[in-house]
């Protein structure tokens, strides 16, 4: 068969020809970029000029050796390119991880305070023994009726001092509670003066009897302050500015 | 003597969380415990003139539910926020909280023999707790329901418990912990159905009836044994929130939700047959709002709601002796002092239960004659709006007489302010440090020169700090001295600054010397509890207020009674002052005068004359002002010791500031009604 001469191809080389240095071939390397910077649709006449160059001249004299050579470098620099950043990655997150490992480090307390705290309550544990007694007790207890308790127990830490002043608890609980309560705050208060109830305001209440009476008197609370708020306010600052008027004027006169 | 009417800026007393939420009945010392909604629990002596002797501060967390007295004497509570608390009544503070690890809990219940307690949670369980001698221990659980558990009941057996849910009532075995009967209620109502139907209430009788009470406004008997309904009273058409049953299992006493409470007595069918059935005998009107809480003592019915009133009403065929003793008793006011005067600056501080407010007084400049209301030329000023630090409720508070110092008290913290007035400016400073024996106060007072400050401590010791420019100076300590705690401890201090006057032991009114620093003398123990303490400024003589209205005056020097209190011993107090109902909150003294004693209490001021003579039973005791064109013959002839003035609404204040002017605090009933939470609505034919 006749080796004919690859033409430039109307359509641009794959992208996986640039890509895999290792396995395409010195040679193919070549047409390949070739390929790329000629890859346009030639419409006859358009494509002429940029292909003149190359049918006029001789084709270009590449030794296998030095294109071998080129390859290898390019190979090379690439590898390199690689390791150096996989190397600044590296670096990277070690220097993350210490960052971490020192604020973990400074979030703990002093080591002097741990270690009295882990003495004292080794001191303390007789005292103890019953509270956490009748606590378990209780969540076996929980765990044995199959309840799925996210409580669990406050554990009493004594503090180092003498004093007893302060008391670890968990937050998580203390939300817990403080939402149950407010829970059961808000069923008793729907009970009471939720929609069901037939709730009546206190001066409708009181002033009940006195529609009743032969000589209809007026209700218990007849005026409500709270009306026209704005227009009160309002007076009072005129009835100000009027005053400071007038006493300019008893002064000037 | 001009006198300044006060009404103008009348105390809000924050009336919503002062409703009762439950009441207790004790039958051994036949003593009442009243718990408000803001968490205070108030202990009253009912065989002392329905006195309260003793209280504990209330909590902003803490909203009781339930209250009950075990084993004897102790007293125990539960509410929303999950803990048990046991109160103990000789060092009155709170001895321990226990979580009982069930969300809130709703009710609470001491078995018959008040060796065990069970309590009723949000999540529907119900726990068995043992009374212990130091404290209460977890048992265990009882089979778990869906819905939570509002009202428990023990069989006087101690053997079933029922339990009153939403919409059912379950009656659990407690031996075995499991549930035997479940009885469920119907949510009709004359054709309208509820969404839910609330059982508020349960007791459970020895032959096995359960009587249950529910928000459709029934009243129902069912049998436990079978778990049908046998009789069934609808009473209200709001909810029945409340239930208790006489010890002999022959009435009990049903509270609704529009303020009328039920009497239902067990009554035979016919004169002769001894067939009997429950039949609802007496309605009582006393409550405008919910009665949240009923109580049934062996010869009374005492109920408690939303309106703030405590009401015992005494059952005519259980009352022996027909005097007045068997009237009605409504308790709305407050047994001891909130507010408190200084004299050299015309300044009143009023306690409230989170803040204190400290008040210039306004003046006028006008005259006028007896009984005229002048118009003020300088109106009250608002001073100073203090807020207290934390959740805990104030228990007392004091100004000093020259207004510099303000100190106040909380169950765990004292606080010591000094004030400092510059043209009208005023500027407060707190002192720090406080020493760690001053922790929670039972009563403040400051001496006359306010160079000393005395604290009652609620460990019974009595204590003395010399008050220095901005510091204090710990002077001594007063330890405790033998006799139980009766009531709480109130002070009295000389004007000369010599003796202190300290109440509330059994052993009686203890007298102690500053200068020496040591006791001198002991007023003798009297069965019922003081009231009011003061000391007249030179004769020295200890005026002392019991709850049973009589009034002693006892001479510090001498040692002895007075010769004008062994007179008024002997004769004895009029018969329509010893049938008042409110107790003596304050006695005061004419600085020019010493011969006058005033005195207050809710409803009536008085001036007590010791040089005119006694009355005795037949005079009239309360004299009008006589006119001015009656002969002088008349006035000679009604004229006695005792000056009765009434014209004042209810009073909670009342003192001299100085010769020719007294200040009155009014607290209108009406504005304790008008800010009371919605009532139920009343339907009236014609409105």
């Amino acid at each position: 068969m006749v080796q004919l001469r690859p033409r430039s191809s109307r359509v641009p080389a794959p992208a996986e020809a640039m890509v895999d240095e290792d396995q395409l071939g010195p040679e193919e390397e070549e047409e390949a970029e070739h390929g790329l910077l000629l890859g346009q649709p030639s419409s006859g006449a358009a494509a002429e000029p940029l292909d003149e160059d190359d049918d006029d001249d001789a084709p270009e004299e590449l030794t296998f050796a030095c294109a071998q050579a080129e390859a290898r470098e390019e190979e090379l620099r690439v590898r390199e390119s690689v390791r150096r950043d996989k190397t600044l990655l590296k670096e990277k997150r070690k220097r993350r991880e210490e960052l971490f490992i020192e604020q973990k480090k400074r979030k703990l307390l002093p080591d002097a305070v741990l270690e009295q705290l882990t003495t004292a309550s080794e001191a303390d544990i007789k005292k103890s023994q019953e509270n956490v007694k009748v606590h378990l007790k209780k969540e076996s207890e929980h765990i044995a009726k199959g309840r799925n308790s996210k409580k669990v127990k406050i554990q009493e830490v004594h503090s180092a001092s003498q004093n007893k002043s302060y008391l670890a608890v968990r937050l998580k609980d203390q939300e817990l509670r403080d939402s149950r309560q407010e829970a059961a705050k808000h069923f008793i208060h729907n009970c009471l003066y939720g929609s069901e109830s037939k709730r009546t305001t206190v001066n409708k209440f009181l002033s009940l009897n006195n529609k009743r009476l032969p000589v209809k008197k007026a209700a218990a609370q007849f005026l409500n302050s709270t009306w026209g708020a704005q227009k009160q306010q309002n007076a009072r600052r005129f009835k100000k500015r009027w005053m400071a008027r007038k006493m300019k004027k008893k002064t000037y006169k | 003597m001009p006198i300044f009417n006060l009404s103008s800026f009348s105390k809000r007393l924050k009336d919503k969380e002062w409703g009762i939420r439950c009441v207790a009945y004790n039958n051994q010392s036949n003593r009442l415990a009243v718990s408000r909604t803001d968490g205070t629990v108030e202990i009253y002596n009912l065989s002392a003139n329905y006195f309260q002797e003793k209280f504990f501060p209330g909590h902003e967390s803490r909203a009781t539910e339930a209250l009950c007295w075990a084993e004897g004497q102790r007293l125990f509570s539960a509410g929303l926020n999950g803990e048990i608390l046991e109160y103990d009544l000789q060092a009155l503070n709170i001895k321990y909280a226990l979580d009982a690890f069930g969300g809130p809990i709703w009710s609470m219940a001491a078995s018959p023999s008040g060796s065990q307690l069970v309590v009723g949670c949000e999540d529907g369980s119900v726990k068995l707790f043992e009374v212990t001698p130091e404290k209460i221990q977890f048992a265990r659980n009882f089979d778990r329901q869906k819905s939570r558990i509002l009202s428990l009941s023990w069989h006087p057996a101690g053997t079933h418990i029922a339990a009153g849910s939403i919409d059912y009532i379950s009656v659990f075995d407690v031996k075995s912990g499991s549930i035997i009967r479940k009885m469920v209620l119907d949510r009709q109502h004359l054709g309208v159905t509820k969404s839910r139907c609330i059982v508020w209430g349960v007791a459970f009788l020895s032959d096995g009836t359960v009587i249950s009470v529910d928000s459709v406004g029934k009243v129902q008997l069912w049998d436990s044994a079978t778990g049908t309904l046998v009789k069934s009273h609808l009473i209200a058409n709001a909810d029945v929130q409340s239930i208790a049953v006489a010890d002999q299992e022959d009435s009990f006493v049903v509270g609704t939700a529009e303020g009328t409470v039920f009497h239902f007595q067990l009554v035979s069918v016919t004169s002769s047959s001894s067939e009997k059935q429950w039949v609802r005998t007496k309605p009582f009107q006393h409550h405008t709002h919910d009665v949240r809480t009923v109580a049934h003592s062996p010869t009374a019915l005492i109920s408690g709601g939303t309106d703030t009133h405590l009401v015992i009403r005494p059952l005519m065929e259980k009352v022996e002796v027909k005097n007045y003793d068997a009237a009605l008793r409504k308790i709305t006011f407050p047994h001891r002092r909130l507010i408190s005067c200084s004299k050299r600056r015309q300044l009143l501080l009023f306690q409230f239960a989170h803040h204190l407010e400290l008040w210039r007084l306004g003046s006028t400049l006008a005259t006028g004659k007896n009984g005229d209301t002048l118009p003020l030329s300088k109106n009250a000023d608002h001073l100073l709006h203090l807020k207290t630090k934390g959740p805990e409720n104030i228990i007392c508070s004091c100004v000093s007489q020259c207004g510099s110092w303000i100190a106040y008290s909380t169950a765990s913290r004292f606080f010591l302010y000094r004030l400092k007035y510059e043209h009208d400016n005023i500027s407060l400073q707190r002192v720090s440090k406080m020493p760690a024996f001053l922790q929670s106060a039972v009563h403040i007072l400051f001496s006359e020169d306010s160079r000393k400050l005395f604290v009652a401590s609620n460990q019974g010791s009595l204590h003395i700090l010399h008050l220095l420019e901005g510091s204090f100076k710990h002077l001594h300590t007063f330890q405790p001295q033998s006799g139980t705690v009766e009531a709480m401890c109130l002070l009295a201090v000389s004007p000369d600054g010599n003796w202190l006057a300290a109440s509330g032991t059994s052993a009686g009114v203890h007298v102690y010397d500053l200068n020496h620093l040591k006791l001198h003398c002991t007023v003798p123990a009297y069965n019922f509890p003081v009231t009011a303490l003061a000391i007249a400024p030179n004769t020295n003589n200890l005026v002392i207020a019991h709850s049973d209205q009589q009034v002693f005056e006892f001479s510090i020097p001498d040692k002895q009674y007075t010769d004008w209190s062994r007179a008024v011993q002997k004769q004895g107090f009029h018969q329509l002052w010893l049938q008042r109902d409110t107790p003596i909150t304050h006695i005061s003294f004419h600085p020019k005068r010493p011969m006058h004693i005033l005195l207050h209490d809710a409803y009536m001021f008085c001036i007590i004359d010791k040089a005119l003579p006694l009355p005795n039973d037949k005079t009239v005791l309360y004299n009008p002002l006589p006119p001015k064109n009656e002969s002088d013959v008349f006035l000679r002839r009604t004229a006695h010791a005792f000056k009765i003035s009434k014209i004042y609404k209810p009073l909670l204040f009342m003192d001299l500031l100085d010769e020719r002017t007294l200040v009155a605090v009014e607290r209108p009933l009406d504005d304790i009604i008008a800010q009371l939470p919605p009532p139920i609505k009343k339907k009236k034919f014609g409105t």
